[in-house]
């Protein structure tokens, strides 16, 4: 079914859903066979995913082609050796497969014993190859002869990213001992996630620069303060690299800057300080002051002039005849200028001014009326027989057009006691320059308001955090640390406002060790891959319940924790049940087994946070130290 | 060569090679008609009709190939048009298998002579600068980095000051750890982990940048807990991670915040800006920042490709792997790249 549903669907999908059709790679024991013959081992595999790694390991055992006796002992030697330091590497599950075939996987999932056991092997010559991960590239620090590579991009959290210049230059920096090898080898081998393009990239060319990534948090502000007096703390922001490499930023722009203020000045002095703003204000002003007179305003110059003669009686030359005028009025829509005009023949007809082809030198009497016809019947009788008698051809009116008339008006009338402008005499040079220049002033605004904000950012997200930390009442309005602040500044791990907060309304007062514990791995892990853990633990569960409330309410402030409840619950049951084996922890959870190391650890840090308040918060300190001493033991005791 | 001889040769070839042979001779010769061309072309003056006759004698004597490459295949489709493109795209083929020289590429693979130590110029520079600066190494991966720092720290111990040594991992502590405490004692060796010192009075003491930064801080605010005034050197390894969006911020603090009169060396992989971080330094720090960069690797690295069927080509035309010169890949390379992809992918998946 699910076979079928692949085939159907489009080919874009089809790739995507359907793991089976992947393009193949080369198998891992042919790898190693081709490596192994150009004699290009001991190498390092990375590969896409610890699965990818822990098949490539098992995929061995199906073909039978082990290492020679003798290396097989070396390796077991070695092994040997580590476990009296690390007991928990005996019994790992890869170790025969280790001693066979001479292969091991290294990521992220496995204990740092295993890591460290596995490194060893590597630096003593016993492995051919080694499969790791490429997200801990600096966390791979063994060479080798040869680095295999089999992708150009990772997944990082939820997307797949290209590796960068830096990440691929650290892969393929390992290849090649120093003392051990004349040459090393990076071997690019196709895979589904490769490209050649962004490879040969990497490897060829500059790695990329890198950036400062400062972050104001709660913890630096109140230990800032602690030290210093807020007048001193700017200075001090302005020594890290973020404001470094913001202050060369800046510096670009402020001279592109004065490049704007230079071409400003070949405007020249006018009459007013700021001409710029003035004739924005007076455009802005002419503007609106012509909208009121939209009716007239849209006359073309050449009717606008006529219009002041097209009066009741005047004798107008039409296309095709004359006319004499009766009245002269504008439409209702449009406002355009109309005239009502008797033709010869005697018919009354609208026409737009418009259609007036010239102005006749020759005005008759006519009395108005209010209506049609517009005129007295005896005006109306005698323009008809005006017409009549009209020769062909009349002395026109010559009429001068303004090419300028129309705004003139308000320009020189309207606006003159409110502005200067209409009679300024550098008038005509403001009004051809202008589109240009307030361009460059907006320009010169936004540089300057990029440069300020750049030069003081850092110190504004210093003041937030200031603000949000007086109103929790850890610094006093004078910017001094409180006596809550004095024991909060001593947290100095993500999320410390909530557990500064959590302590303050005593959510640990009385509180287990474990259950100290599982609150603090559920703030601490900030992981959201499934990790499953049966079974629900009430107690634990409604702490996380409050905890989640507190987390919910400072969400203003701060990012809140994931606050899962089954990795809670894995710290949880390590320090409740002491006789707990790892092994049995292990099973009772998917999570892979670095990755519950990695949780411990991490808990064990924030409890050592908690225990460093022991001055002002002595039981809960207490209380934390228990947790630490229960949770030191099996593996967690064998590292520092 | 007769009239009538040169007619009969014409007239046996094809319609297309007497178009070829009219080109440039003859106006509007792709108007007639094959009788037309021909009695065209013998009507041409001697010194073109000589030229004519050269031509067709090489074209007798080996016809399949054309005498000089020709567009005119693209013109309308003739009855024999494909005979001529067809052979010449399978003679071109066949020498595709360009021969690869493996050879040249693995060649040199061994074990070196183990041969007396000596540090490079650029390392002995390193050392000597951290008398009087602060240094940045900027050099590639496995080009003997940690060997400075075990030699500033060993001449920091004969000037009875303390070295702290920070690492981004609690993995890389632990090496480190194993590390010098081979080299200089375990009882000279000390690590400070969030919960645990151990041996914290040693002179040099292992901690990972968090730990480094919150003593700073705690120095800072007169709570002393680790002998700052004896502090002679700060290594910080790993220092491209300042780039880190979750955990850059606390190298800048530490630079920051790290007391006047010791040293720092910053240990780093390649980074694109290794000039900028040093003036950085420089301008916040009371000396100058030495910076030490360079691209050469100690032992040369040279990239291959591995087909799946296990073919091996260069990865690149140039055998090394030369910096910052763009790059041209193998043609091999391409092929085989091309035909996993078309193997794959299917060709109307092809991208």
């Amino acid at each position: 079914m699910g076979l079928l549903a692949g085939l159907l669907c489009a080919p874009g999908q089809f790739l995507l859903h359907c793991p089976p059709f992947m393009p193949p790679a080369i198998h891992p024991v042919d790898l190693l066979q081709v490596l192994r013959h150009q004699r290009l081992t001991p190498a390092i595999v990375f590969l896409t995913s610890r699965r990818a790694c822990d098949e490539a390991i098992a995929s061995f055992e199906h073909r039978r082609n082990p290492i020679p006796p003798t290396r097989s002992a070396a390796i077991t030697d070695v092994l040997d050796h580590m476990m009296t330091a690390y007991p928990s590497i005996a019994g790992h599950p890869l170790i025969p497969t280790v001693q066979q075939y001479g292969v091991a996987a290294h990521h992220a999932g496995h204990l740092p014993s295993w890591k460290i056991a596995v490194e060893e092997l590597m630096r003593q010559g016993c492995l051919d190859a080694v499969f790791a991960t490429t997200t801990l590239a600096a966390g791979v620090d063994f060479p080798a002869r040869t680095v295999v590579m089999t992708q150009s991009s990772v997944r990082k959290d939820r997307n797949v990213m290209e590796l960068t210049v830096n990440e691929i230059q650290q892969l393929a920096g390992r290849g090649g001992r120093r003392g051990k090898d004349y040459v090393g080898f990076v071997v690019v081998t196709p895979s589904p996630y490769i490209d050649l393009g962004p490879i040969a990239n990497g490897l060829t060319n500059h790695p990329e620069p890198i950036d400062s990534q400062f972050v104001v948090s709660y913890p630096m502000v109140l230990n800032l303060l602690k030290a210093h007096a807020i007048d001193h703390i700017q200075p001090i922001l302005e020594k890290s690299f973020a404001q470094f490499q913001l202050n060369e930023r800046a510096d670009t722009y402020e001279t592109k800057l004065d490049d704007v203020d230079m071409q400003l000045e070949t405007y020249g002095r006018r009459e007013c300080a700021d001409w710029i703003a003035q004739w924005q204000s007076f455009s802005l002003a002419r503007k609106r002051r012509s909208h009121h007179r939209r009716n007239t305003q849209h006359d073309p110059p050449e009717i606008s002039a006529q219009l002041a003669f097209l009066t009741p009686g005047r004798a107008i030359e039409l296309s095709r005849n004359q006319a004499i005028i009766l009245r002269q009025y504008r439409s209702r829509g449009q406002g355009a200028p109309m005239l009502t005009v008797v033709r010869s023949g005697g018919h009354v007809i609208e026409y737009p001014a418009s259609a007036v082809t010239a102005v006749i030198d020759e005005v008759i009497e006519v009395t108005e009326a209010r209506r049609f016809p517009w005129c007295t019947p005896q005006s109306l009788d005698h323009a008809i027989e005006t017409l009549e008698r009209f020769p062909a051809r009349l002395r026109r009116l010559p009429i001068r057009v303004d090419q300028d008339g129309a705004d003139n008006p308000i320009l020189t009338e309207t606006l003159r006691d409110e502005f200067p402008c209409p009679t300024c005499p550098s008038r005509p040079a403001c009004q051809k320059d202008h589109p240009q220049a307030l361009k460059l002033r907006q320009e010169e605004h936004r540089l300057t308001k990029t440069i300020h904000a750049m030069r003081t950012e850092l110190w504004h997200r210093f003041q937030q955090h200031v603000e949000v930390l007086q109103k929790f009442g850890y610094l006093t309005p004078a910017c001094q640390l409180t006596a809550e602040g004095d024991w909060a500044r001593l947290i100095r791990i993500n999320h410390s406002l909530l557990i500064t907060e959590l302590i303050r309304m005593g959510a640990f007062e009385g509180i287990t060790a474990s259950l100290l514990a599982g609150v603090l791995a559920s703030i601490a892990h900030d992981d959201d891959r499934p990790a499953s853990f049966p079974g629900r633990h009430p107690a634990l569960t409604s702490t996380l319940g409050q905890v989640r409330k507190v987390a919910h309410s400072l969400s203003a402030y701060e990012e809140p924790p994931l606050l899962r409840w089954d990795v809670a619950a894995i710290a949880d049951r390590w320090i409740a049940e002491s006789t707990l084996p790892w092994n049995e922890l292990i099973r009772s959870t998917t999570m892979a087994e670095g990755d519950v190391y990695r949780l411990l650890a991490r808990t064990l840090e924030y409890l050592s946070q908690v225990h460093g308040l022991k001055a002002t918060h002595p039981g809960l300190a207490g209380i934390a130290r228990d947790a630490m001493d229960l949770m030191r033991r099996d593996v967690l005791q064998e590292l520092p | 060569m007769t009239n009538d001889a040169l007619a009969q040769h014409l007239s046996g070839l094809s319609v297309r090679l007497l178009h070829r042979l009219a080109k440039n001779r003859l106006v509007r010769h792709f108007r007639m008609g094959k009788t037309r061309l021909i009695q065209s072309l013998l009507n041409l003056p001697p010194e073109q009709r000589a030229e004519i006759e050269t031509t067709l004698t090489s074209l007798l004597s080996e016809p399949p190939r054309p005498s000089k490459p020709d567009k005119q295949g693209k013109s309308k489709p003739q009855p024999d048009a494909p005979r001529h493109p067809a052979p010449t795209s399978r003679q071109h083929q066949v020498p595709t298998e360009p021969a690869i020289n493996t050879q040249a590429l693995l060649e040199g693979i061994g074990v070196p002579q183990p041969q007396p130590f000596k540090p490079d110029d650029w390392q002995q520079d390193a050392i000597d600068r951290l008398a009087t600066n602060d240094v940045i190494l900027s050099v590639p991966t496995g080009s003997g980095k940690t060997y400075v720092a075990i030699e500033a720290m060993r001449r920091a111990i004969e000037a009875e000051r303390t070295v702290i040594y920070t690492s981004p991992l609690k993995a890389l502590s632990n090496t480190k750890l194993t590390e010098f405490s081979q080299l200089f004692g375990a009882d000279q060796v000390g690590i400070l982990t969030g919960d645990r010192r151990d041996n914290p009075q040693a002179p040099i003491l292992i901690m990972t940048t968090e730990i480094l930064r919150n003593l700073l801080y705690d120095a800072a605010s007169g709570e002393i807990d680790v002998r700052m005034d004896t502090l002679g050197l700060i290594i910080l390894d790993e220092s491209q991670f300042l780039a880190d969006a979750e955990r850059g911020v606390v190298w800048e603090e530490t630079i920051i915040f790290a007391p006047a009169q010791s040293r720092l060396l910053l240990l780093s992989a390649s980074i694109g800006n290794p000039e900028e971080v040093a003036a950085w330094i420089s301008s916040i720090r009371s000396t100058s920042c030495h910076l030490i960069h360079h691209r050469n690797r100690s032992v040369p690295l040279r990239a291959a490709y591995l087909d799946p069927s296990g073919k091996l080509a260069p990865f690149f035309r140039t055998r090394d792997i030369a910096h910052g010169k763009g790059f041209v890949l193998h043609p091999e390379t391409k092929r085989l790249f091309a035909n996993y992809e078309d193997r794959t992918l299917g060709p109307r998946y092809k991208r």
